[in-house]
């Protein structure tokens, strides 16, 4: 018995690492992936159910086919994946001499390499939407991600003559960071890079600076983003919403803005009651407006930019793959690819 | 004059398709002789185009589908040119004229305006990128024409089906290393630029398909029952996932890439 348990075992191993079980699980990986791309993904099981019917619906949610490249059984996938490959080169390890057989080996290698990168990310990436307004500082304590200190010196956005935007530009710099101190310019395509932690130009908007007085007497000065809701803090559940027109202009259908630069500024600014606009006004800057108990001026406007810090240790590791996986196509390739009489 | 040049462009593929189809009815030499003549006036009409956009642009046509497209089709016929020097067939010029012809009929329906760089496209990994993905993609359109005429020919015992399974060969082996290539450069643009070296965005994930199809047929022609047709099957499937990314996947499934 233990014998045929053995050859059984055996059997089923030499299967896993044969050529042929190498093609169907490349070509399940091929199919998995592809499905990810035709079901839309990250949408509410009950999307699911009422887009594909309660049969196939249901089908999808009990597979998460939903959030496939997230699902416990692709990851599984991808597990089998690098075992296979990881049994496979040890098998092959002993016939490993010339440069194509090494450099196939290092080849298979590195997508082992890669996939356990990707699985390192996994499970310590981290990383949070920082948005900054010129000349203010953050902590990245309160981010997650340990001390020091995350400054906006200046944002500029670049236009192209036909007022395309041409590249964002943010003056930012990290102090008292773990990897020393970093004072840089940062555009789409140039992150800064601190160590495992870099920071990203990944959006912007304009910060509007208010001064709101109730009831003739308590005055403060807040920074509301554009677009925000900015609760006043009373009992009756008021706020206010701003929305900001850096190039004002009106034709028949209202207010709108001309360009995304500051030509004519001008600040729309709602008074809500229970979520319900209940007032409205249009203000120059240094303009006031009176609204009920409460009285408003418009003070200034800048830009805040939109940061994106990530922290991932398992990205060194991937790119170490790639490396490794393009030496070793060549080794494997080399004379097929650049000697004449090929293979 | 841009316009007029297309045209001319156009009108010498449609030429060439028919002079090779005339070519399978009338053995007659001079039409073999001739076969040639509007692939090479293609390729300078093109060269034309492209030397005068990136006149226009100041940098090389890479940025969108529409450039992606006209500098595929010079390549491919680069490539055709290079393999015809040891493989005559007139199914083969058949088939690729065939084959460019449609894809050059495609190019008339993408806008071809000239545009600036968006931010996310100034990098220095666009050339790289792109120009690597077409590359690839021609070497696999090439091994494609070649995967139908292995399997239009019947007869196993025809020996140029040796030769052309050793063509397919080494093109899907250039078009393997340079879609990795072009794979890993987009992974570490992506990176630099969206902070997320994979995001299993439709285009990218598109192109790993590709990747694991071709990974697929280099494994099968090393194995007993799927070498021969069965792999020439993988070559021909290859190129049509290839299509799907190019052109299904902007116009089906929109994403990151959609600037494309
Ligand atoms: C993403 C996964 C994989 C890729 C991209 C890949 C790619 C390749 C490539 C390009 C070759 C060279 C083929 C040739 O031209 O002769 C090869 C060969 C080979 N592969 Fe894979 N492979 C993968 C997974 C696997 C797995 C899972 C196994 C084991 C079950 C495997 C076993 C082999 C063997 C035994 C060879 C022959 C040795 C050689 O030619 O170097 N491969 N593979």
């Amino acid at each position: 018995m233990p014998d045929k348990q053995n050859k059984g075992n055996r059997n089923l191993l030499s299967w896993l690492t044969s050529m042929r079980f190498a093609i169907y699980l490349l070509i399940l990986v091929g199919a998995v992936s592809a499905l990810g791309t035709i079901i839309p993904q990250g949408q509410s099981p009950a999307f699911y159910l009422y887009t594909y019917g309660n049969g196939t619906g249901a089908v999808i949610n009990l597979l998460s086919l939903g959030n496939l490249y997230q699902a416990w059984w692709f990851s599984l996938l991808m597990l089998i994946l690098g075992l296979t490959i990881l049994i496979c080169s040890f098998q092959r390890l002993r016939h490993a001499r010339s440069l194509a057989t090494v450099g196939s080996l290092v080849f298979h290698l590195s997508i082992v390499v890669i996939l356990s990168g990707a699985a390192w990310s996994l499970g310590y990436a981290r990383s949070a939407m920082v948005e900054v307004a010129e000349q203010q500082t953050v902590a990245l304590a309160d981010y997650g991600f340990g001390s020091g200190q995350l400054t906006l010196h200046s944002f500029v956005i670049d236009y192209y003559p036909d007022l395309q935007p041409r590249q964002y530009i943010s003056d930012i710099s990290l102090t008292g960071y773990e990897q020393g101190d970093h004072h840089l310019k940062i555009n789409v395509n140039n992150p800064l890079r601190a160590g495992n932690l870099k920071i990203y130009q990944s959006n912007w908007g304009w910060m509007l600076k208010i001064k709101l007085t109730t009831n003739g007497c308590s005055t403060q000065v807040v920074d509301v983003k554009d677009y925000d809701v900015f609760p006043l803090g009373s009992g009756e559940d008021n706020a206010i919403r701003v929305v900001f027109l850096p190039d004002y202009a009106e034709d028949q259908h209202g207010a709108f803005s001309r360009t995304s630069q500051p030509n004519a500024p001008c600040l729309g600014l709602s008074l809500l009651q229970s979520g319900r606009a209940v007032d409205m006004a249009l203000m120059a800057p240094g303009e006031e407006a009176q609204m009920g108990q409460y009285s408003f001026t418009f003070e200034d406007f800048s830009y805040y930019s939109g940061l994106q810090l990530k922290y991932d240790p398992g990205v060194t590791l991937v790119f170490a793959g790639f490396i490794l996986l393009l030496l070793g196509l060549l080794g494997r390739y080399w004379r097929l690819l650049f000697s004449r009489e090929g293979d | 004059m841009a316009e007029k040049l297309f045209m001319v462009t156009f009108v010498m593929l449609v030429l060439a398709v028919l002079i090779n189809l005339a070519r399978l009815w009338l053995p007659v030499s001079w039409l073999d002789k001739a076969a040639p003549l509007p692939m090479y006036l293609t390729a300078a009409c093109l060269l034309v185009i492209l030397a005068w956009r990136t006149a226009d642009l100041g940098r090389l046509p890479l940025a969108n589908m529409y450039e992606f497209s006209v500098f595929m089709v010079f390549v491919i016929l680069l490539g055709y040119f290079f393999i015809r020097r040891s493989l005559t067939a007139v199914e083969f010029d058949l088939a690729v004229s065939l084959l460019l012809t449609l894809l050059f009929a495609m190019l008339a329906s993408l806008p071809s305006d000239l545009r600036p760089l968006m931010p996310a496209l100034q990098s220095r990994w666009l050339t790289a990128h792109v120009a690597t993905a077409i590359m690839a993609y021609s070497a696999f359109a090439i091994a494609f024409c070649l995967g139908i005429i292995y399997l239009s020919r019947t007869n196993q015992e025809d020996p140029s089906l040796k030769v052309i399974d050793r063509q397919v060969y080494r093109l899907v082996v250039w078009g393997f290393v340079l879609l990795t290539l072009a794979i890993i450069t987009g992974a570490v643009w992506a990176e630099e630029v969206w902070g997320n070296w994979w995001s299993w965005d439709p285009k990218e994930t598109w192109s790993l398909v590709t990747w694991v199809v071709y990974a697929a047929y280099l494994h099968a022609r090393r194995t007993k029952e799927w070498r021969g047709r069965r792999s020439a099957w993988l070559v021909v499937i290859g190129f049509l996932v290839v299509l799907f990314t190019l052109y299904g996947v902007s116009i089906l499934l929109p994403g990151l890439h959609s600037y494309a």
